[in-house]
């Protein structure tokens, strides 16, 4: 069984029908890339991995644990994977530290000093080992969403989950964080990023999902994805975007 | 002497709700006129007016009401005029209204960009005018869930004019309960009446609130 | 017909009105700790607790908020004793006041609480956090430092609503001026001198909240 498995998912708002049918196996130190159109539902396919979002037919499982599954201790599974949002969301009343050590403390039970150690390294592995006393408010886009990488990274998880977190940057901002996501990647983390950033995607990427209306329209390596796209609704994305 | 209550005492205690009424729209009356006033000069550009304005809210918000109403009903005997208890009362609450809806009033005109100020001004209008023609009518959509909710603070506090002698419906329910000595079936009357006639309008005014959320 | 105003009468009962205050001060004191801690236990339960608690929170919020605390109070007043509990005036004026200010607290924290960012309990979420650790650490200080302004006004128009109190004969201050006032006579310059009192006291509460707040957001 892969690490990630998503079977016949199929989810609904309302009426409109988000997620068609999707089948996705990742399995352990994969890179996974998806793009796509808004509205195609790469987000809410991230947020389904990890419960953010429910789905209203087919089974989510991770590491064995069935993500939908209504008695599933989700709490425990979310210590292991990490989420990264667009929006960084730090907590505005802590400092970085804080943002950073309160998991380790009350989800893990940790001690102080342990806390403080996994603080300490996750700063220095996004470079902001000197930043650890600041404020959410006193750091520029780049700096908070590498914090709210760090904030996950001390969790230790198994899987990182990225929803477009440069997508809210000013783009002289956006170098280094992906800097920071290519080391990860390089460290053999499991990582599925919904981005826009297809230089990197092509990069970094071990394979990349071309998801729309709902559906995963086409997968495959890095390569044949951007060099040779099968489908028509592929070949307009990549010709919008690449522009 | 001690009699038992009946059914005409909720009677007298409904009937008595209209001098509540009564006693709110009169302090609305005077409050609202010099609650414009005070919002009109705190939004001046000179400082010292704006500092009246601030110290005359800081003065009437800082002032238990009770201490309001005994003031005015005390005050006017010294200066020779014999003031009844209703105009006393309705004094001191138009005094009150005017210091809280003064200061809502000015929020709501503050929160005006300035864009405004400058557009209307460059047309070469007067203060006067402009707020007159421009600012308040839109200050107007900002303002009015906070005073419809001041509204029922109003007439809550109506039942403070019991306290100089003016037969409201708590002074109505104050009689009451000494005559029979039920004071508690009383006071539970009269607070459902007061809750009947203030909860509608609270109501109203989270209405309000919400469309106007809506529509920015 | 002049009138030949006379304070020396008030001032020489000038220990009577410092019992008063004393009491209104400790009036405002036990009602704002009592009345936070019940209001903050109403506003979570308004916004995390099941169904029928929920609407039992609004009620009371509502019943409270559109009725008049003089009334409030004496219902407090004469219900205990009906239903057998005999207590000093003192206590009684501080569980009606007590029980006032909690509505209206609640409803200050409820709005703080829900204005709270849905991302920001995600965040909490994704990390793993309880419902019970969001609250704590990720929605209750954002909540309280956002509404402080609005629970510091609360706390004010508390202390000026002590008066009230008088109502009940509780021996605050309003009351030891009423009290001087019949047996002076000397009625405006009573309520003149607690007027003044008042507004002294609500200056210094607003210093007193200004510098807690500087001292507990701390940034």
């Amino acid at each position: 069984m892969a690490f990630v498995e998503l079977r016949s998912i199929t989810k609904k708002f309302g009426d409109h029908v988000v997620l068609r049918d999707i089948d996705l196996a990742v399995e352990k130190g994969e890179v996974i890339a998806i793009i796509g159109r808004s509205g195609s539902g790469k987000s809410t396919l991230l947020r389904c991995v990890n419960g953010l979002e429910g789905v209203d037919a087919g089974d989510v499982v991770v590491d064995g644990v069935r993500v939908n599954d209504a008695k599933a201790d989700l709490r425990a599974l979310r210590a292991r994977i990490g989420f990264v949002f667009q929006g960084y969301n730090l907590f505005p009343h802590l400092t970085v530290e804080r943002n950073i050590t309160l998991g380790p403390l009350i989800v893990k039970h940790v001690g102080r000093e342990e806390a403080s150690r996994l603080a300490r390294d996750a700063l220095r592995r996004v470079g902001l080992a000197d930043k650890a006393h600041a404020y959410a408010d006193q750091l520029s886009g780049g700096q908070q969403q590498r914090v709210a990488i760090a904030r996950s990274l001390a969790m230790s998880p198994m899987l990182m989950l990225f929803d477009e977190i440069t997508s809210a940057l000013d783009p002289e901002l956006v170098g280094e964080v992906l800097r920071v996501l290519e080391a990860m990647a390089r460290d053999g983390m499991t990582m599925l990023l919904v981005t826009h950033e297809m230089n990197f995607a092509r990069r970094v990427a071990s394979r990349v999902l071309f998801m729309h209306d709902g559906r995963i329209w086409e997968q495959g390596p890095a390569t044949d994805i951007f060099e040779a796209p099968r489908t028509d609704e592929l070949q307009n994305f990549l010709g919008a975007v690449l522009n | 002497m001690i009699r038992d209550l009946s059914w005409i005492d909720p009677v007298y205690l409904v009937f008595a709700l209209r001098w509540t009424i009564g006693l709110t729209v009169l302090a609305l009356l005077g409050g609202a006129p010099l609650g414009l006033l005070v919002a009109a000069i705190g939004n001046t550009k000179r400082p010292a007016m704006r500092w009246l304005a601030q110290g005359y809210v800081g003065i009437v918000q800082g002032v238990p009401l009770l201490a309001w109403l005994f003031l005015f009903f005390f005050g006017f005997p010294i200066m020779g005029v014999e003031v009844p208890a209703w105009l006393a009362a309705s004094i001191a609450l138009s005094v009150y209204a005017s210091g809280f809806l003064g200061e809502i009033w000015r929020g709501a005109i503050k929160s005006i960009p300035r864009t405004q100020w400058e557009a209307s001004g460059s047309i070469g209008m007067s203060y006067a005018e402009q707020l007159r023609h421009v600012i308040i009518p839109q200050a107007v959509r900002i303002a009015t869930p906070p005073t419809v909710g001041f509204v029922v603070q109003l007439i809550k506090n109506t039942s403070l004019a019991s306290v100089i002698g003016f037969v409201e419906l708590t002074r109505e329910g104050q009689m009451t309960a000494a005559a029979t000595l039920a004071q508690l079936p009383v006071y539970l009357m009269v607070g459902t009446l007061y809750f009947i006639l203030c909860y509608p309008i609270t109501v109203y005014s989270r209405t309000l609130e919400r469309r106007l959320r809506g529509v920015r | 017909m002049a009138y030949t105003f006379n304070f020396r009468d008030v001032f020489a009962a000038k220990d009577a009105l410092l019992d008063g205050l004393g009491l209104t001060l400790q009036l405002t004191a036990t009602t704002i700790v009592f009345g936070f801690i019940i209001g903050l236990g109403v506003a979570a339960t308004a916004v995390y607790g099941p169904r029928w608690a929920r609407r039992a929170a609004h009620a009371y919020v509502e019943v409270i908020r559109n009725t008049p605390l003089i009334v409030q109070l004496f219902i407090v007043f004469f219900g205990l004793p009906s239903i057998g509990i005999k207590l000093d005036v003192i206590t009684v004026a501080t569980i009606g006041l007590a029980i006032n200010l909690a509505a209206y607290a609640a409803e200050i924290i409820r709005a703080g609480i829900e204005s709270i960012p849905r991302s920001q309990v995600e965040a909490g979420v994704s990390l793993g956090f309880t419902r019970a650790q969001i609250f704590r650490h990720v929605v209750l200080i954002p909540a309280l430092r956002n509404v402080y302004p609005s629970l510091m006004s609360q706390f004010i128009l508390l202390m000026l609503a002590t008066s009230v109190a008088s109502q009940i004969a509780a021996p605050e201050l309003f009351y030891a001026g009423s009290i001087i006032q019949s047996r002076t006579y000397r009625d405006f310059e009573v309520y003149t001198v607690i007027a003044i009192a008042y507004l002294v006291l609500t200056v210094c509460l607003r210093l007193l909240f200004g510098a807690v707040h500087r001292l507990a957001f701390r940034r």
